[in-house]
């Protein structure tokens, strides 16, 4: 259950809203009954490749998605 | 290998340049006068005679070889590009659900804290959408346009702005004259069918990785399968919003709204900054893949309507072609009989 008090804590531990509403969001996909759950997990795959570029080059691409092993 | 091709058609050449019954083969292969030098020459000159030879004996006429060709690889491309129309048709129709049902996720955030893209902030950060893929018109030259001229704008001795770049093809066009501004790339973002989870990790990458006042989104937006409209979104960061919300105007009336719970205003704000931003995001996103979609449709049927018009020039001349050398034969034939009997 989330609380109004507990924004600071979640807060303090480097973590936005989004990642916070993600978390959120995957409990309660997991709460789900079979055959539900995993159709819902099955539909948010994350993917993608992040490059930061500095000074007019890319660096290594990285794949994104701090979530996907939840 | 050269003197092999020398000797094996030496006597044609002989008989070539000598009418006279000399043996011109042995007499060449039994000099030692010709060099290497030479019998490479004769060996060009006779392949040269080689392929006159190989033309097929009897031909007038222009081959019609070429023109087959032709229009045997127009109709493969028809073909390639009127599937690639129907697979686009058939995705459009299920992202076109889904963006004009994500459309609902940014409207109340407009409702309550209003589109500002005029708000002069220090930081910008221009997100520009764009596809992986190319094949769909104009739809990504035209948001790297819009993302190039909010550049201009908001860029100046006291404020500075970043591109933050989805998408390969606004990549590519980004790297030719603006490289130093971009700040992050992120390609690959369709391999799976977009889902909000996917793309708030994504929002939540960007936030994380640049600072801003003004996060402002450009996208195409799709109005129907023929008509996308280049949309900015902007999103503020809770600061600006604050500051402009005590400066009155539009957001003056954010005082007017309640707060629940313990929270500070400060703390709310963020928070709405943050998840306005992913719901942006997401929006844009779909809304920017099914305008690519409706794109690639019309540029994918345009292509096949204009190889079918090729491809009827092509068979009209063939056509024109065959039926003129039939008709010079015939007349042959009928002219040669009429000479023996008349």
């Amino acid at each position: 259950m989330a609380s109004n008090a507990a924004v600071p804590f979640w807060r303090s531990a480097g973590m936005t809203y989004i990642t916070y509403s993600n978390i959120c969001a995957n409990l309660v996909r997991n709460c789900l009954k079979e055959p539900f759950k995993s159709e819902a997990l099955a539909r948010e795959k994350v993917h993608f490749s992040v490059a930061k570029w500095v000074d007019g080059k890319p660096q290594k691409p990285r794949g994104g998605g701090g979530v996907r092993g939840l | 290998m050269a003197m092999i091709t020398l000797r094996r058609q030496g006597g044609r050449l002989a008989s070539l340049i000598s009418p006279s019954s000399v043996n011109g083969a042995a007499l060449l292969r039994g000099s030692s006068l010709v060099s290497e030098y030479d019998s490479l020459l004769i060996s060009i000159v006779l392949t040269w005679f080689d392929e006159l030879e190989l033309d097929p004996k009897g031909a007038r006429f222009v081959s019609t070889q070429v023109v087959r060709n032709r229009m045997k690889s127009v109709k493969n491309i028809q073909k390639i590009t009127k599937a690639m129309k129907m697979v686009a048709a058939s995705k459009l129709r299920a992202v076109q659900q889904r963006t004009e049902n994500s459309r609902g996720l940014w409207q109340p955030f407009t409702a309550l804290l209003g589109d500002n893209p005029s708000t002069d902030v220090k930081k910008n950060v221009i997100v520009t959408i764009s596809s992986d893929k190319g094949l769909c018109g104009g739809i990504n030259s035209t948001s790297v346009k819009m993302s190039k001229a909010l550049y201009k704008l908001n860029s100046g001795p006291e404020k500075e702005a970043k591109y933050v770049v989805l998408g390969e093809k606004a990549k590519a066009q980004f790297v030719r004259d603006s490289k130093k501004a971009i700040e992050i790339s992120i390609t690959e973002l369709q391999k799976y069918p977009l889902n909000y989870t996917q793309v708030s990790v994504l929002a939540d990458d960007i936030l994380k990785n640049v600072e801003y006042d003004a996060l402002r989104i450009v996208f195409n937006k799709f109005q129907s399968v023929v008509q996308f409209i280049p949309t900015v979104a902007t999103v503020l960061s809770p600061e600006v919003v604050e500051r402009e919300a005590e400066a009155g105007g539009k957001l003056g009336d954010l005082d007017s709204y309640e707060i629940e719970g313990g929270e500070t205003k400060g703390e709310i704000l963020q928070n709405l900054a943050e998840f306005q931003f992913s719901c942006t995001m997401f929006n844009g996103v779909l809304e920017n893949a099914c305008s690519e979609l409706g794109a690639r449709m019309s540029a994918m049927d345009s292509s096949s309507r204009n190889a079918g018009d090729m491809l009827d020039r092509l068979t009209l001349t063939y056509n024109r072609t065959r039926q003129a050398s039939i008709t010079t034969e015939l007349i042959e034939i009928i002219s040669g009989a009429s000479a023996l009997t008349g």
